[in-house]
């Protein structure tokens, strides 16, 4: 394994950690089915992208359209794409999440994520369209050697997935966590002991939000280039089988499922001769694997390979 | 405590409940019976904030509350149990005690992610106080099972307890004894008996016309959406409307 491949591998772990623990918050916890969660990450992904790239009419920069080229220094284009997130979450959380139904939450944030890739795909002058946004500035690039930047953004990211962890952890771990596990169990009997539960999946949704869009930000910073095809809406499905295979409700459960689904299948399939079949069957066959984990894993083992924890307190009788 | 005048809850033309007036005493058992359909859920449901009313005024400690969501009334005190069990059965049976608790500085983001020092000492307090319960209604054993894996009649001593973790001041039962065992039945009645001489105000949806005698001081009879009676069940009994419309079935 050579060192680019080591830390492009860590890097994308990363991210799909930081993904994963996002959507464990929303889905595994609070039993919101966020099917628009790639929305939130390509809005923190533009959102750093706009802020850090200079203006579309500088001489590198003008064969693509975009609003913003602020050029901000690092860290405000990750700040700014994580609070993108939030801010996305709070009009789309407000519309869908007062009145509907979980079902038809589920199915209207699916909806969303489909017309927001439709609409930024063929409106141009705002993101560039369907050709995206290239030359990103990589973060503090020019105060390191090219041989040794990945190193950097490995640690970078490594810092972000702590946080996010604490974060996540701090969450899981509290009342603040039991409420919202309460209300996935029962938001009738949740809002008669005095829970408010739009209140409740506002706040965590605009967490997700927010986490959501740092990953993106960390994303479009690595690769330097984001378009609508990198956030279809499968790719929210790929984080949806990773918290189900890892464990619904279990911090550590989506940081496995990260590994395992968004980064494992990526990694394993790479090892598969591209002469067998005709081009396009890998990636194919891919979607069709995780189609089938996630029914499995549905089937046979739906709490995932490390369950949530049943919490016993201290001095509890044997 | 609890006044209801002319409550009204229709479904699509269907009158559910029907310019319903009650006044519950405090510090005494009030039941609401009537035969299936008469409306009796709804209006607890209505009374909870879980339904909203068609029309009509609720007051409760003299603040109209008709227009305040279900939580709010939790908050100030008027808290419901449900006709089917409602325990939250991915959580512990302390834990579905521990999650009714009004005051828990860890019970917001900011509380979270300040940390476990921030509000381990609430949290410890309370633990106390939901191990009280669960010692004086005989689950102390239970306390690190999940909810979910307990007896229909221990779902409802759930249900009860977490409702006195919100230390109401009107408790609201619907069928507290509905599918429960004879003897957690007698469980249950000693317990309510136990809360209404601390105090606590209960009015409760009941069809165990015996329990119902033996439990509350005043009944409200309901058919069709409408009060057509209230009083003691014994004076109720001499009543032949009342009597014709339910009491004999």
């Amino acid at each position: 394994m050579n060192s680019y491949y080591a830390i492009n591998l860590l890097i994308y772990a990363g991210v799909d950690i930081i993904a994963c623990l996002a959507l464990n918050l929303q889905f595994g916890v609070a039993g919101i089915v966020n099917f628009s969660f790639i929305v939130f990450q390509a809005v923190g992904a533009y959102t750093a992208a706009v802020l850090s790239m200079p203006p579309d009419t500088a001489p590198d920069y003008s064969f693509q359209i975009y609003v913003g080229g602020l050029q901000l220094p690092f860290p405000i284009p990750w700040i700014g794409g994580a609070i993108a997130g939030g801010l996305l979450a709070v009009p789309v959380g407000f519309v869908v999440l007062r009145k509907l139904r979980s079902d038809y939450q589920a199915i209207a944030l699916l909806v969303l994520s489909v017309i927001a890739n439709t609409v930024i795909t063929n409106a141009r002058p705002f993101l560039n369209g369907a050709a995206g946004l290239a030359l990103v500035p990589a973060p503090l690039a020019d105060l390191f050697d090219p041989a040794t930047y990945g190193y950097f953004y490995v640690g970078l990211t490594a810092i972000c997935t702590a946080l996010v962890a604490l974060v996540a952890f701090r969450i899981v771990n509290s009342p603040y966590g039991r409420t919202l596990r309460a209300m996935r169990e029962h938001e009738v009997a949740a809002t008669a002991i005095g829970k408010n539960p739009v209140a409740l999946k506002m706040t965590i949704f605009i967490v997700g939000g927010v986490i959501a869009g740092l990953s993106g930000g960390i994303l479009t910073g690595y690769i330097t280039f984001w378009a609508p095809s990198v956030w279809l809406y499968p790719e929210t499905i790929i984080l949806f089988a990773a918290v189900i295979v890892g464990g619904r409700g279990n911090n550590l459960g989506a940081v496995l499922g990260a590994l395992l689904v968004p980064v494992g299948f990526e990694e394993v399939t790479r090892f598969i001769p591209s002469s067998i079949g005709p081009p396009g069957l890998i990636p194919a066959l891919q979607w069709v694997a995780i189609g089938l984990l996630i029914i499995g894993f549905l089937w046979f083992r739906p709490e995932g390979v490390r369950p949530e924890p049943r919490r016993v307190f201290e001095g509890a009788p044997d | 405590m609890l006044v209801a005048t002319d409550i009204h809850r229709h479904f699509e033309g269907m009158h559910a409940v029907d310019g319903v007036s009650i006044e519950v005493a405090p510090g005494k058992i009030t039941g609401l019976i009537g035969p299936n359909g008469a409306g009796k859920s709804t209006f607890m449901a209505v009374i909870a904030g879980t339904l909203p009313t068609s029309s009509g005024t609720i007051v409760f400690d003299g603040k109209d509350i008709t227009r305040l969501p279900a939580y709010r009334r939790a908050r100030l005190g008027l808290v419901r149990t449900f006709q089917l069990p409602s325990e939250f059965a991915r959580l512990t049976v302390l834990e579905n005690l521990l999650v009714a608790a009004q005051h828990n500085r860890g019970d917001s983001l900011f509380g979270a992610l300040m940390g476990k020092r921030y509000w381990i000492e609430d949290e410890r307090k309370l633990v106390q106080q939901a191990r009280a319960l669960l010692k004086r209604f005989g689950m102390s054993a239970k306390e690190s099972d999940y909810a979910g894996t307990m007896s229909g009649g221990q779902k409802r001593l759930i249900e009860i307890m977490r409702a006195l973790m919100l230390q109401p001041r009107l408790l609201l039962l619907d069928e507290p004894m509905s599918g429960v065992h004879p003897k957690i039945v007698q469980e249950i009645q000693y317990y309510l008996q136990d809360l209404r001489h601390e105090g606590l105000t209960i009015l409760m949806v009941e069809h165990e016309l015996h329990m119902v005698e033996r439990l509350c001081d005043t009944v409200v009879v309901m058919a069709q959406g409408k009060v057509i009676g209230s009083g003691t069940m014994s004076s109720l009994r001499k009543q032949q409307e009342i009597v014709d419309a339910y009491l004999v079935g």
